[in-house]
């Protein structure tokens, strides 16, 4: 018999049940549209990520204390106090460290910031004024800290956008005084609107200079980063690595491998996002296969149930000339149609769910969500379903192939 | 030439370590061309027998030739185009696809032929028209009477021009009209195409139609006879 009346005699035994044949392949369908939403989400996830990354600029490298995070564990190892003002002088030193441009020490305390009867719960970020050039922002009122400013502690604040309009609901906030830990600050300006930075709100964040936050705010001696921006997008590797050797000269490190601090440029933040989404892409997409395996199993056994009850079908079937093969490739082209079909529709589900949720997201949680459908992902998805029609249906196909004529006539 | 042959076949079938002799040695040489009707009471063997001869069972010993060749000598896939091209089949419980067109069940057998496409049209119209249910071709096989159905089982099975027919019980659900409608045409299909006919029956009006019967009895031939031209059927019908 040829493919093509098998196919259409496939078609007659799947439409002849149709209920059933709708919810066997429920299983496939919810297991390729989990993979499709896994995928799609991972892809618009890492796009999210690294666009928001890239908002730090290419050049932008910034300088954290403890070793570069290689597990779980190495985490409490990143709030080290090993940054001090003896790197910032050490990486200043052309000699040490060429093509820099700008260099500001961070330290962020997350607190409640007090007016009036105003409380609003924000982060603090203290650094140099050189932190407007490398975020590239600038103040819409009033103006910058200075220089002095930091040398001095003086007890001043530059506001984000948002949080000057929760304390003063849109009175005039220049000269004022705000309270942060008991710590008076006079507001001296007003950031401009800027939006995300690399996954931070830049405008909900008040800005102080960090001399003032290490004395007043949280009485320590180092810093939490130190973020620092290479000359021109060429030179940032060879930035990077005068900064690592700087640093193990000042900390007086032989073994690279013993470092206190960890230099990440842009290139290595992303690659870093590349290897963690595509690890829970993975992780997640193989807890979706086990439900295509939980389905390929039910389409496994309704094909038995549905060999049983064709007995006289089958029969028939021999005994009017069909081969042992004819009646096999009959049932596995059911099972692989049932599953492709199941695919088929897991991957519509899937496209149009995960179209939903990055319109929602970027409608709603105002994400810059962009809705990424994976072609491999599709094609992926239907050559499985396929597959694991081929594989589960065998063994119902070879049963109904094996059975005698004689025995299937007889059957009631 | 004896268009099959058999010699002292015996079937012996086993369930739960008890055996059942359904043949004990039967022998009989059947022409192209003959009408042969198998007789005898339930579990004499005669099913047993038909589905043997139809190779739609196999035999425990003995030997069965058809068209000269051991039926060892068949492969399966041998087997299944003798019994795509040479036989066609007629059950008591007619076996005909459900929600389909009287068509499709026709076409069925053309499904595994080697016959090309452009001949099925045809083939099929033919085979409907012969058995006179031109009219009902689109209809769904479960809206037909049981005397109809039986009548596309025929068209069935005349579709591809087998050199035999076996027809078990075909008239066994049906009342006395249908029942001499169905066997009319088998008749006709004997005189006019030279078609050799194996059926099995209880029952003797049916038998009459045959020109030899053979009679079962414990999975022995207890007789074997031929009956004739129209006057003596008759009389064997009495």
């Amino acid at each position: 018999m040829k493919l093509r009346y098998a196919i259409i005699q496939a078609v007659h035994g799947l439409k002849s049940n149709r209920s059933r044949s709708a919810l066997t392949i429920l299983g496939i369908v919810i297991g390729i549209t989990a993979i499709m939403m896994v995928m799609a989400i991972g892809a618009g996830a890492q796009e999210l990520i690294l666009s928001q990354i890239q908002g730090w600029g290419s050049r932008t490298i910034s300088i954290e204390p403890g070793r570069e995070p290689q597990g779980p564990s190495d985490f409490a190892e990143m709030y080290t106090d090993s940054l001090t003002e003896k790197d910032i002088r050490a990486l200043s030193k052309l000699a040490n460290v060429q093509d820099l441009k700008d260099m500001t020490p961070v330290v962020t305390v997350a607190a409640s910031v007090n007016y009036k009867n105003e409380s609003v719960r924000t982060t603090v970020w203290g650094s140099s004024d050189l932190l407007t050039d490398i975020l590239d922002i600038r103040p819409a009122e009033g103006a910058m800290f200075t220089d002095e400013d930091v040398r001095q502690r003086a007890s001043v604040a530059v506001l984000g956008a948002e949080i000057k309009n929760k304390l003063f609901n849109g009175q005039n906030a220049i000269g004022e005084k705000i309270k942060v830990k008991n710590q008076s600050l006079r507001v001296i300006g007003v950031m401009g609107k800027k939006g995300r930075v690399s996954l931070v709100n830049v405008d909900d964040i008040i800005f102080i200079p960090y001399t003032t936050a290490q004395e007043y705010l949280l009485g320590i001696n180092y810093y939490h980063s130190i973020i620092a921006q290479a000359v021109t997008d060429e030179s940032v590797e060879r930035v990077a690595r005068d900064v690592e050797l700087t640093l193990r000269e000042t900390h007086g490190i032989a073994d690279p491998s013993k470092d206190d601090f960890h230099v990440t440029t842009q290139a290595d933040a992303i690659e870093r996002v590349g290897v963690i989404t595509g690890v829970l892409t993975l992780l997640l997409g193989a807890v979706a296969a086990i439900s295509l395996v939980v389905g390929g199993i039910g389409i496994m056994n309704i094909m038995l149930v549905a060999v049983a009850e064709r007995t006289r079908e089958i029969g028939l079937r021999k005994a009017v000339g069909a081969r042992d093969r004819d009646i096999l490739i009959q049932f596995l082209c059911e099972a692989v149609m049932l599953t492709g079909i199941g695919g088929i529709v897991g991957i519509a589900f899937g496209a149009f769910l995960s179209w939903s949720a990055s319109f929602l997201l970027s409608r709603f949680a105002t994400m810059q969500w962009a809705f990424v459908f994976p072609i491999d992902a599709a094609l992926l998805g239907l050559g499985v379903s396929a597959l694991i029609g081929l594989v589960f249906g065998l063994y119902p196909a070879k049963k109904a192939a094996g059975k005698s004529p004689i025995e299937a006539l007889r059957y009631e | 030439m004896a268009l099959m042959e058999i010699e002292n076949i015996t079937k012996v079938y086993e369930s739960d370590g008890v055996e059942t002799h359904a043949l004990c040695g039967v022998s009989f040489a059947i022409d192209k061309g003959e009408f042969v009707a198998i007789m005898g009471p339930s579990g004499s063997g005669k099913s047993t027998l038909l589905h043997v001869l139809g190779f739609l069972d196999r035999h425990t010993d003995g030997v069965y030739r058809f068209e000269n060749k051991t039926m060892d000598e068949y492969s399966s896939d041998e087997i299944a185009l003798v019994r795509n091209e040479k036989m066609g089949f007629i059950f008591q419980a007619f076996n005909l696809l459900a929600r389909v067109s009287v068509y499709e069940n026709v076409t069925l057998p053309l499904l595994y032929s080697r016959i090309s496409k452009k001949e099925w049209h045809n083939r099929v119209e033919h085979a409907i028209d012969a058995v006179g249910l031109s009219h009902r071709s689109q209809f769904h096989t479960s809206k037909l009477s049981g005397g109809e159905k039986q009548r596309v089982a025929i068209a069935r099975a005349l579709v591809l021009d087998p050199e035999v027919i076996f027809a078990d019980e075909p008239t066994g659900n049906l009342d006395s009209v249908s029942g001499k409608a169905v066997m009319t045409i088998l008749d006709e299909v004997n005189r006019k195409q030279g078609t050799t006919i194996i059926l099995i029956t209880h029952e003797t009006v049916t038998a009459a139609f045959a020109h030899r019967v053979i009679t079962m009895k414990d999975g022995h031939v207890e007789h074997d006879r031929r009956v004739g031209k129209d006057g003596e059927k008759r009389e064997y019908k009495k």
